[in-house]
């Protein structure tokens, strides 16, 4: 579903690579959880892969279309919840809401049913003709998450995701991240919290200095670090290695 | 006393983006923009030489009458209004509107740190407003009188406190109106209420003065004398009521006497003394005002009867981009007078300088009524230039400041982007029509023929317009702003707008004028919608790709 062929980033005329030759392979039905320290390269490369950010080396293929030659094809596929939700601070959430699902060309039985699900599930349903300046960081972002949840995405992209929601909205949003996967499409998001990925995630990356140091499964990971316990452990063990 | 420091250094290389601009002059890209504001400053130069021209002559008419010390009372008046107006606006934004108010509120500062530090930034700021005008009436007084060394010095120390007092002016008003004008669920209202007197104010200020120059040109030869006579008077009325003006004058004309001193203490003792009182006041009402403009009243958890179903309308994805672009354009205020503001405003303004002109708007009124087909075609050039006047083509994209994520993931493409972008702007300009049509009545009249032909070539001449803007500005969208009047009135594309649609707008003029008593009007109509038609043609063309790339470029 998503195919990152050496992809490399650096910003500025600065030599240093903030992402450096990384190449991942994410299957469909998967949910793939991206690791590292703060600027490690996950931010930069979740951006190369929606379409933010140009790779200065190698490609990005969501579902065998690639993203950087046919933006609109590969955009259609996704839905991408940055770590900042700054929108339209000036729309109410229904306008929000209404102008994401008409660029995506959202018919209105399934429109009307999705926003009344979600904004329901994440319990913003009696603010969402409030303007959106009135939101607090939390609702913003679960405004954000309703929006992008309203076109079906066949690759869930988040960074960051629980980061601000409260517990239930973050149980609702990894019972969400299941059913995606469930149904056969994929989620991609990165995380500072190791229990949440430890448990979440089929397979795991961790990445430290723009290079992918470790790949695999919980087992896999595990099976290849002297500290055997938690992800937590095998993450300290790896970054500090760098 | 550092903190204030610190504050006031941060406060200026944030507003003046010292590091900012030294980062974006290491990028080679970035060079042409310091070329650019240079090109555009050198430009004003002319006219601003006519116009110190002038006041030469002014001075020369006031000395006629023995008057001399009036020619600097005036310069004194003229500056600290205009420091004073502009600082209204300023203090509105930089104090409760930008977006660090949200930082800087919770750090251990004081509220009268916070507005100290903001006042001295606007302190500078005010001074490209006042030194262009207060500059030629002090060396002209004192290159045309000879004068010597104390005068020179107290013009110095003058020039630089002059915005002092207005700008402490600017600040109480502003902070009084923000405390008492926040009444909960009303002042949104009030404030558009407020702005809207403000432009009234600024009109009838705009006939006021309209009066006296016909007054004075009606006179002829004797013009600048008259015009000397007339000042004089206004002068004299106004300078009771600003005293600051006539303590500045006084101080300057008497610099070799105890009586220069005494005023110029006065002067800068005011303002000093203004300023601690401004500070003084801020810490008690400053926060009045602002908390209530962070803390946005919502109706969270209260029961909606809306009817869901009623609220999920499906739109083309242009349609959607434009109904976006129109709400953002209504809601934040900023943008609604500069673009909304301006288009009903400006035709206004032309309409009654024309209607009240006097005298010497005789010819152009004779033109007028002479020949319609000249009516027709300057209304439409008008709604021409409104097309880029209003900003909306030109700073789009700037506007999405923090927001262009949004714009970069969503499937849509370049086209719609296009489409969407064009019709917010043109249903401004169905308004900018109104108003010009509206004001055209005033001055001539004009059949319901000349009418359509008016609102449709002129909103089809708005479509070229706006997608000049638009490539300017996907060309160097300014996306890192913290406070939307930078995206609007901070932002060089609107200039550029202006120079290239002036230069578009006048060649097709031009053109027009050489060939209307050659061609039939129908073939010019013609000729004029075949230009139109290719300028937009040939700019979509360009947009499309320029979309694309700089979509994927944009970091």
């Amino acid at each position: 579903m998503l195919k990152l062929e050496g992809i490399s980033k650096s910003y500025g005329k600065s030599k240093v690579k903030a992402v450096n030759d990384v190449n991942l392979e994410v299957k469909s039905g998967e949910i793939f959880g991206f690791l590292g320290p703060n600027g490690a390269g996950k931010t930069t490369t979740i951006k190369m892969i929606v379409g933010l950010l140009k790779p200065d080396e190698g490609k990005v293929f969501v579902d065998g279309v690639n993203v950087w030659e046919e933006p609109l094809k590969s955009k259609e596929k996704i839905s991408y919840v940055p770590d900042n939700p700054e929108i339209y601070d000036r729309l109410k959430g229904i306008e929000y809401l209404n102008f994401i699902a008409d660029m995506y060309g959202i018919e209105k039985d399934k429109r009307k049913e999705k926003i009344e699900y979600y904004s329901k599930l994440f319990n913003i349903e009696n603010a969402l003709w409030d303007i959106i300046s009135s939101y607090s960081h939390g609702m913003k972002q679960k405004l954000v998450l309703t929006s992008a949840l309203l076109n079906d995405p066949q690759l869930f992209i988040l960074d960051e995701p629980m980061v601000g929601l409260d517990p239930k909205s973050s149980f609702n949003l990894k019972e969400i991240m299941r059913h995606m996967c469930d149904q056969g499409k994929t989620v991609f998001f990165s995380t500072h919290v190791m229990e949440v990925a430890e448990k979440l995630c089929d397979r795991i990356a961790i990445i430290n200095n723009g290079r992918i140091i470790a790949l695999g499964t919980m087992e896999e990971l595990r099976s290849s670090a002297k500290e055997k316990e938690s992800l937590e452990n095998i993450f300290l063990e790896l970054t500090e290695d760098e | 006393m550092n903190k204030t420091i610190s504050l006031i250094k941060t406060e200026l290389n944030i507003t003046f983006g010292l590091t900012a601009l030294k980062h974006s002059f290491k990028q080679k890209k970035n060079r042409w923009t310091v070329v650019l504001i240079s090109i555009a400053l050198l430009s004003l130069i002319p006219s601003y030489f006519m116009l110190v021209k002038g006041l030469g002559g002014l001075y020369d008419g006031f000395r006629q009458i023995g008057q001399q010390s009036y020619f600097l009372m005036l310069g004194f008046l003229v500056s600290q209004m205009a420091v004073l107006v502009f600082g209204l606006l300023y203090v509105m934004s930089k104090f409760y509107f930008s977006n660090d108010i949200v930082h800087l509120v919770p750090l251990p500062i004081k509220p009268s740190q916070i507005v100290g530090s903001k006042f001295a930034s606007l302190m500078v700021s005010e001074y490209i407003t006042s030194l262009p005008l207060i500059l030629p009436f002090v060396i002209i007084y004192g290159t045309k009188g000879y004068m010597g060394f104390s005068y020179w010095l107290y013009s110095f120390i003058a020039v630089l406190t002059l915005p002092l007092v207005p700008l402490v002016i600017a600040s109480i008003l502003i902070m009084a109106f923000m405390k008492y004008t926040n009444i909960r669920g009303k002042k949104d209202l009030i404030r558009t209420i407020s702005a809207i007197m403000f432009i009234i104010f600024v009109v009838y200020f705009q006939l006021m003065i309209n009066r006296i120059t016909a007054r004075g040109i009606a006179d002829g030869e004797n013009f600048l004398f008259n015009l000397a006579r007339d000042a004089n008077l206004l002068v004299n009325t106004f300078g009771r009521m600003w005293p600051p003006g006539m303590w500045g004058t006084f101080a300057l004309v008497n610099h070799t006497s105890i009586s220069g001193l005494i005023n110029l203490v006065l002067f800068i003792g005011v303002g000093v003394l203004g300023l601690m009182l401004m500070i003084y006041l801020s810490e008690r009402i400053f926060f009045d005002g602002l908390i209530g403009n962070t803390d946005q009243s919502s109706s969270k958890g209260k029961e909606h009867n809306k009817d869901s179903s009623k609220s999920i309308n499906v739109n083309k994805p242009y349609i959607a981009l434009a109904k976006k672009e129109l709400i953002m354009l209504f809601k934040t205020p900023i943008y609604l007078m500069n673009s909304i503001g301006g288009v009903i405003i400006v035709p206004i303004i032309m309409a009654m300088s024309l209607f009240t002109g006097g005298e010497d708007m005789a010819p152009l009124r004779a033109i007028i009524s002479q020949s319609k087909n000249y009516v027709v075609l300057g209304g439409i050039g008008f709604i021409a230039v409104m097309g880029i006047l209003n900003s909306i083509g030109v700073t789009t994209f700037s506007r999405e400041g923090n927001n262009f994520w949004i714009q970069r993931i969503i499937p849509i493409t370049p086209r719609d982007q296009i489409i969407g972008r064009v019709l917010a702007s043109l249903a401004v300009q169905l308004l900018a029509a109104v108003f010009i049509v509206g004001s055209i009545f005033f001055i001539a009249s004009i059949s319901v023929f000349d009418v359509l032909l008016i609102v449709l070539i002129g909103i089809f001449a708005s479509i070229p317009m706006t997608m000049m803007g638009m490539t300017i500005d996907i060309l160097r969208p300014m996306r890192n702003w913290t406070n939307p009047q930078q995206a609007m009135k901070q932002n060089l594309n609107v200039l550029i707008g202006l120079a290239v649609g002036a230069l578009y707008v006048g060649g097709i003029g031009y053109l027009v004028y050489k060939v209307i008593s050659r061609l039939s009007i129908g073939i010019i109509y013609g000729g004029l919608i075949g230009v139109l038609l290719l300028t937009s043609i040939v700019l979509y063309m360009i947009l499309d790709k320029l979309i694309f790339t700089q979509f994927q470029e944009l970091e």
